[in-house]
């Protein structure tokens, strides 16, 4: 693979040329978003931070969206169209995060046809860490903080500007015209992945990794070990909003017109009491097979580190340390694991 | 039109609506195009603008050309769907979803089907599969309760199911009634002392959770073995595809790997009959 210096005006010329309307970059430390020309040069800067407190999920994965129109207004069925995009600043673990989406969404019996269409459309430049935050752990889950996979072009920040590898045609366009990296510029990049490396491991190293060959044994949704996380959760849901990965939705239907209706696809969060509840008789008790959040807290954690590797030989988390960041009462998924594992 | 965006339901023409009990319908429905389903596999019924729910099929798998839905009312849509619907109208439905009876295991075998309530819905499927060709299995012997008379379903068809020879149909309800002649008890009453051949036999089941609960108990006491069970599991559903994450026993999501479980693949996980 040829490896390209991209210096860090050009980038940001680059960038403010192409326009803003189908560009999602780091605004500000918080979220992707669409970019403004004008303000290409602070974008790639920020591109040097840590990840965004924001998952870039919704930009492929909308909150809410419509999964499709039937009834005998609604027309006949259109291949759902999606407009090209390009996210810029995506990191190793929203990789990790994209390839476990697209295995639970395109590669089972059905294909889930809005993400297909969204991912078909997506461009992806990622870059590597440079900087990460206190909450980051991808090297327990078997990851790293720089992308050995999944992305169009790669980035890695280094002094002066960017070494890029290119992984597709797709990516291609990002580096006609520049002039391969020089040997001290890639001696600089395997530094910086170095250094990060330890980094992360080093803010880590009181958990034990964890891989989806051997998965942790964690107690059953059931078991009171739970509770000592749960008496913590005010289901805000805040973790799974957050999540990269997580990704239940529930469907709703709506008339759009005496004759035309339409279904849509909004997510959910097992954490919530309502998600497993069913349809029963009684008025305001609706069976589930949850009913305490201890249960529902397990379920979230067991899906991830005991289900989704003997489902899709995935771990469900990537370490991006969102759900830590967002909960309100500072519930660690880490020591859950750590603690709870048998 | 037959949509490829597997969220879309096709119309289906409601064809009949057949009151079963007070609280019980049946639909029948005739999709614009054939569904061909297997026994045991479930689809997504429509209520246009109101929304969908889960339905095993309770008519031939042999006819998909004119399907059979029974609905117990007990929740949004399905209130509605008792309240709403009048032959002529246009339904949705999507599918066939998740796993079949296990059809080929019950070659040289005895059949035992267990239903309480509405879960004979269901299991009328596997019943009328199963009647479609009886020679390879050994018997049918089938064990069906409700609450009360008013309860029990399809009470026209037992006699035409108990005429072959292979099969024999008990039928029970809760508590004595005035004019009922037959056995009371709950179901797991017609189970104790099981006069089948227990070590070339399996039982399938489907019922609510508190009958699935002590149905189990019952025919592990009569020395079934986990693997010879079959349960027609209650999670709520959404996506029927294995997309959505909430219809999950451990590992196994009950619209790809059920809706019926094998008993000794779910009997460690918890709240498994609640």
């Amino acid at each position: 693979m040829t490896t390209y210096w991209f210096p860090k005006a050009k980038l940001a010329q680059f960038i403010g040329e192409r326009g803003g309307r189908s560009i999602y970059l780091p605004i500000g430390p918080e979220a992707l978003g669409r970019l403004r020309p004008e303000k290409a040069g602070a974008a790639v800067e920020a591109l040097a931070g840590a990840r965004t407190g924001q998952s870039p999920k919704s930009l492929f994965f909308p909150t809410a969206e419509s999964v499709g129109h039937y009834g005998p207004a609604a027309g006949a069925a259109t291949a759902v169209e999606a407009p090209p995009v390009t996210l810029v600043g995506l990191r190793a673990c929203e990789l990790r995060a994209l390839a476990y989406l697209d295995q639970v969404l395109l590669e089972g019996d059905f294909q889930d046809p809005t993400y297909a269409a969204r991912r078909d459309a997506l461009t992806v430049v990622s870059v590597d860490c440079a900087d990460c935050r206190e909450t980051c752990f991808c090297t327990l889950v078997g990851g790293a903080p720089y992308a050995a996979e999944g992305y169009d072009v790669n980035l890695t920040p280094i002094e002066g500007g960017f070494v890029a590898d290119v992984a597709t045609e797709k990516g291609r366009a990002w580096v006609e015209g520049l002039a391969e990296a020089s040997a001290e510029q890639l001696a600089a990049r395997d530094a910086l992945r170095e250094a990060m490396t330890e980094r992360v491991r080093a803010q880590n190293a009181e958990f034990s990794p964890v891989a989806a060959e051997s998965p942790p044994d964690l107690p059953n949704d059931d078991a009171e070990a739970w509770q000592a996380y749960a008496a913590d959760c005010v289901e805000c849901a805040a973790c799974t909003n957050g999540c990269p990965t997580c990704h239940c939705f529930y469907l709703y239907d709506q008339a759009v017109g005496p004759e035309d209706f339409e279904r849509v696809r909004t997510w959910d969060s097992c954490l919530l009491g309502s998600y497993h509840r069913m349809a029963g008789t009684g008025a305001n008790v609706k069976p589930t097979p949850r009913p305490r959040l201890r249960s529902r807290l397990a379920n979230r954690v067991l899906h991830k580190f005991s289900y989704s590797p003997q489902q899709y030989g995935l771990l469900g988390c990537v370490g991006c340390g969102r759900c830590i960041e967002g909960c309100l009462g500072a519930i660690d998924i880490r020591k859950a694991v750590q603690e709870l594992s048998q | 039109m037959i949509s490829t965006n597997p969220y879309v339901p096709q119309p289906a023409k409601l064809v009949e609506v057949i009151d079963e009990t007070p609280t019980i319908k049946t639909f029948v429905v005739a999709p614009s195009q054939p569904i061909a389903f297997k026994a045991g596999q479930f689809v997504q019924l429509t209520l246009p603008g109101v929304g969908e729910a889960p339905f095993t099929p309770s008519s031939s798998p042999s006819e998909a050309d004119r399907i059979a839905i029974t609905v117990l009312k007990t929740g949004e849509v399905t209130t509605r769907l008792h309240e709403a619907c009048r032959v002529g109208m246009s339904l949705g439905v999507r599918g066939p979803f998740g796993k079949s009876y296990p059809l080929e295991k019950l070659a040289g075998k005895e059949v035992l089907v267990v239903g309480g309530g509405v879960g004979l819905a269901p299991l009328r499927a596997l019943i009328l599969a199963l009647l479609d060709d009886l020679k390879p299995i050994r018997r049918l012997s089938i064990k069906y309760g409700a609450r009360c008379r008013e309860e029990l379903l399809y009470t026209d068809q037992y006699e035409q199911w108990a005429a072959h020879e292979k099969v024999d149909l008990a039928v029970t309800i809760d508590n004595p009634q005035e004019g009922w002649t037959g056995h009371t008890g709950v179901v797991t009453t017609l189970l104790k002392g099981l006069d089948v051949d227990k070590a070339n036999c399996f039982a399938f089941a489907c019922g609510p959770s508190v009958m699935l609960r002590f149905t189990t108990l019952a025919l592990m006491e009569e020395d079934l073995e986990p693997e010879q069970i079959y349960l027609s599991m209650n999670r709520r559903m959404s996506c029927g595809m294995g997309l959505c994450g909430r219809c999950n026993i451990g590992k196994y999501y009950l619209c790809k790997d059920g809706p019926d479980m094998n008993y000794a693949l779910i009997q460690d996980a918890p709240n498994v009959f609640s």
